[in-house]
């Protein structure tokens, strides 16, 4: 199974911070990290995780065999790291926010009604969702809110590692004394105020993932979820009991490599949102062409990750649907070493952006599920830039070329590209490095292939700057402009560009810390935008493209809401047979 | 005999034991790093050592070993890299299923291809023999994986006479109790359940027993051609007894032995088979495990199914030699 980051949780287009009607199903989309400090949003108390269902009336009963591409690892939220487990949990388990449906990151009220943000950024005081229980009986409210946060936040030991509760530190920073979260408090029953040390203009958009879901604090307690050693936590481990949340459905029965149970729970809390089906069952996918074959024989009902080559054959099986997830969440580039030559020259870089047909890429490869990037980040997403990359132009890149005053001999380096792997970004990383290549070489460039095994070496090679040009990518774990720009991309390590593309920009660094903290939309949005064309400038990567990974189902299955950052609700979903 | 099989036992401890430095030190060559790949593109390089020291792989090569034979002599399989889990755990509920496959593809093999080899042998060269040959030389060539694939094809994705991939269609409830899901199917009191995972069973067991199958009817037909030219049979004959007792006291009672050992062999190439056979199926088994545990560098789930398998495969061939006493009376074992 590959162990990734959730990759896809998040991903920010709009942030509600400022006042919305009460009365709209969801809060207007006012795109704000923070907010003025009397300013509210309020989520009208139908607005979350329902969505839009397909055309037709919906049946209920039944029970969707889908297949995931592998086993979970965690029936503990906190401690959820991949997508696996968060397809499950999303079902479960929910927050005080969480993204609209079908967007990648447009933030709504989910166990919260509104909320509002101080002045200074540090302040978020959330009022919460009445008559809500967890599917134990036990009530939701403040108390049970803070008992989670507090439980993050005291973490120790094993608990407090990044091979459990990765993002918890990764959104705070740390544990106890080290956290960003000053302190959690139950206002009343129905008021959480979250304080934190420093602002952070992504807070928002960090709480939409699972791995900041409210759990119930007696279940919690009844199996031992703050064991020491989590492997002997029935909570973390799936024992009858565990992941005991607030959603549409609740979880049943965990058989490990075999097969994750949820069912309906009747008595959700958004009485538009029930589940129309009774039961969903998990089942784990390793193998894409056996996804398929088992999606065509009828062994499943729904395959949440399929292979993009596979979207022709299931387009023409009037038997199957593919499902469109619309918005990207994640950016695939073509990445340069400037510590290599010929790539410390700019204009070598800006060539190579001319000389790529990033379109025929698409075409080949992505069976169409894919964009042209635009920027360094998906174009739909929070502050995105469209920074009028290089379009495909032979002549242009050639005279780039001619222009660096680089000689032809000089226009040889190693390429590499990854084996044994096949990404969301990166299907097919041979064809389209074959692809990329006969592009390089079209305009002058001499690139000779090289190759490493995606785990085995290719991944830290290319993370210590020893690659000159390489394929490489990122799906989205934090969905704002700093999860792309700054963690995944351009970020200085111990105050030196990072290894890994050795681009040295120190006002580029300063913009994006200052993005970081800025306490007003205006202000985030001004200095988002610059650093943007702070790249731009450098080119220090060549965009490619940003994609969506294709799902699909049995024509019988409706009412299913993609969303490209894969959270995923299947309370809309119903079965037409 | 009960000294043999003793004898044999305390023998296998210590082909495990060099088995498992055979092993520890193959698992450690292996380009990569687990700390790294748990923690994923980007992982900084002090997550890594933190990482590294929290799975004890900071430590002398020597001293991890010495410490895994520690556990392993406690019981203790270790935990899993990826979920964190115990291997023990997984290993309970994933062994099952790999061998209920195995059995199948044996009675597969086994049932087929001892017949088939029969009848090639009886009518050496004629067209049938050719036949056989042909299946025989069929089976051996087409790899697991593309003979697994070419099945699930035609027979479940066109066709849609038998399911592709899983133990038991996901919409039938059974409890896992056993994890022999035709054991769980019967203790349910679900015939449907139970004949749905039969039909779950077919088309793997046809992939994973194809080599065995090809294997055991040439060994059986060369064998019965070895036995039916020596002279007691020919004397048999001559003392007219019918063909039916002729072939079955006195050929196939001799032919048996390299068939035998032949079946006792092949159980290690399908536990080997298995590993591809359960990823091509969706099969919730070990070999499956051991491909994913490959790919993310987990330790101890390597370690501990490989031994576990060659483990299975000593008791099997220790069976196979027992059985050998009571196929031929004349080898007695002291």
């Amino acid at each position: 199974m590959s162990y990734k980051r959730i990759g896809a949780l998040l991903a920010a287009t709009m942030i509600v911070v400022s006042a919305c009607g009460g009365s709209t199903a969801t809060p207007a989309p006012t795109a704000a990290p923070t907010a003025a400090p009397t300013s509210s949003a309020t989520g009208a108390p139908t607005a979350a995780p329902s969505a839009t269902p397909a055309a037709g009336t919906p049946k209920d009963g039944g029970t969707l065999v889908a297949a995931i591409p592998g086993d979970i690892s965690s029936t503990d939220t906190a401690f959820i790291q991949d997508s696996n487990s968060s397809a499950v949990s999303n079902q479960v388990i929910e927050g005080l926010v969480g993204t609209k449906p079908g967007t990648t990151g447009e933030i709504i009220p989910v166990l919260s009604t509104d909320w509002t943000i101080s002045a200074d950024g540090l302040t978020y005081t959330f009022n919460l969702r009445a008559g809500v229980k967890f599917h134990d009986g036990t009530d939701f409210n403040a108390d049970a809110v803070c008992y989670n946060y507090d439980r993050w936040k005291n973490f120790t030991g094993a608990l407090a590692s990044g091979d459990y509760s990765y993002y918890y530190a990764a959104v705070f920073g740390g544990y106890g004394k080290d956290s960003n979260m000053v302190s959690c408090t139950a206002a009343s029953a129905s008021q959480v105020v979250i304080v934190l040390n420093h602002p952070y203009s992504s807070f928002l958009l960090s709480q939409t993932i699972t791995s900041f879901g409210i759990n119930s604090p007696a279940a919690l307690k009844a199996l031992d979820a703050d064991n020491p050693d989590p492997t002997k936590s029935g909570y973390n481990t799936g024992s009858k009991g565990a992941m005991v949340g607030t959603g549409p459905f609740m979880f049943s029965e965990y058989v490990p490599n075999d097969h994750v149970t949820v069912v309906k729970f009747p008595g959700y809390w958004n009485k538009d949102g029930v589940a129309h089906l009774d039961k969903v069952t998990f089942k784990p996918y390793a193998d894409q062409t056996a996804t398929l074959n088992a999606l065509q024989a009828g062994d499943i009902d729904f395959a949440f990750n399929l292979n993009p080559t596979d979207l022709g054959t299931i387009k023409a099986d009037a038997n199957l649907t593919a499902v469109d997830r619309g918005q990207s969440c994640n950016l695939f580039h073509l990445a340069m070493n400037q510590t290599h030559k010929p790539f410390d020259n700019a204009k070598i870089r800006e060539a190579v952006g001319y000389a790529i047909n990033k379109q025929a890429l698409i075409d080949t490869f992505y069976g169409g599920q894919a964009n042209v990037a635009v920027t360094w980040m998906p174009k739909e997403g929070l502050y995105a830039k469209d920074e009028s990359l290089p379009t495909y132009d032979v002549a242009k890149a050639k005279a780039l070329i001619a222009e660096s005053g680089v000689p032809a001999s000089e226009l040889k380096f190693d390429f590499w590209y990854p084996s044994n792997v096949a990404r969301p970004y990166m299907p097919d990383p041979k064809g389209i490095f074959q692809a990329i290549s006969s592009d390089l070489e079209a305009v002058g460039f001499t690139p000779t292939a090289q190759t490493k095994p995606w785990r085995d070496g290719y991944l830290k090679e290319e993370a210590t700057g020893k690659y000159p040009m390489w394929l490489i990518g990122w799906t989205c774990d934090w969905a704002g402009p700093d999860n792309f720009l700054d963690t995944a991309f351009f970020n200085y390590q111990g105050g030196k560009p990072s290894p890994e593309f050795a681009y040295k920009n120190d006002t580029l660094q300063a913009t994006m810390k200052a993005a970081e903290a800025a306490t007003t939309d205006a202000e985030a949005k001004t200095l988002w935008e610059k650093a943007q064309d702070l790249i731009r400038a450098d080119m220090p990567t060549v965009p490619i493209v940003n994609s969506t990974p294709p799902a699909a189902g049995a024509a019988y299955v409706k009412g299913f809401v993609g969303s490209g950052n894969l959270t995923e609700i299947l309370n809309t979903v119903w079965l037409d047979k | 005999m009960i000294k043999y099989i003793i004898r044999r036992v305390i023998g296998a401890v210590p082909v495990l034991f060099g088995l498992s430095i055979i092993l520890f030190a193959f698992i450690h060559l292996l380009p990569g790093d687990p700390a790294a790949t748990i923690l994923g593109q980007h992982a900084r390089p002090e997550l890594v050592a933190q990482m590294r020291a929290r799975l004890g792989l900071d430590l002398p090569l020597w001293q991890q070993y010495f410490n895994y034979l520690a556990d392993l002599s406690r019981g203790d399989l270790g935990n899993s890299f990826i979920n964190n889990r115990p291997v023990l755990t997984d290993f309970v509920v994933r062994f099952p299923g790999t061998v209920e496959l195995t059995i199948a593809a044996m009675i597969f093999a086994v049932g087929l291809g001892i017949p088939l080899g029969r009848l090639a042998a009886r009518r050496p060269q004629s067209l049938t023999d050719g036949a056989v040959t042909v299946v025989s030389l069929v089976g051996i060539s087409i790899p697991i994986f593309v003979l697994g694939l070419t099945l699930q094809y035609l027979l479940a994705v066109q066709l849609k006479i038998l399911p592709a991939t899983g133990r038991l269609d996901g919409h039938i409830d059974i409890p896992a109790v056993t994890h022999f899901m035709l054991v769980d199917t019967l203790l349910a009191g679900n015939p449907g359940a139970f004949v749905d995972a039969l039909r779950h069973l077919v088309l793997p067991a046809i992939a994973l027993g194809s080599i065995p199958l090809a294997i055991i009817t040439r060994i059986t037909r060369a064998s019965v051609l070895d036995v039916a030219n020596e002279d007691y049979v020919r004397t048999a004959r001559a003392k007219g007894l019918t063909e039916r007792r002729v072939d079955g006291r006195h050929i196939m009672r001799n032919a048996w032995l390299p068939v035998t050992t032949v079946i006792g062999l092949q159980v290690g190439g399908l536990l080997a088979g298995a590993v591809i056979t359960e990823t091509v199926f969706a099969w919730n088994g070990v070999g499956k495990w051991v491909v994913e545990s490959i790919e993310a560098h987990d330790y101890f789930v390597i370690q501990s199914s490989i031994l576990m398998f060659a483990f299975i495969f000593l008791i099997v061939n220790l069976i196979v030699d027992i059985g050998y006493a009571f196929l031929n009376p004349r080898i007695r074992y002291s």
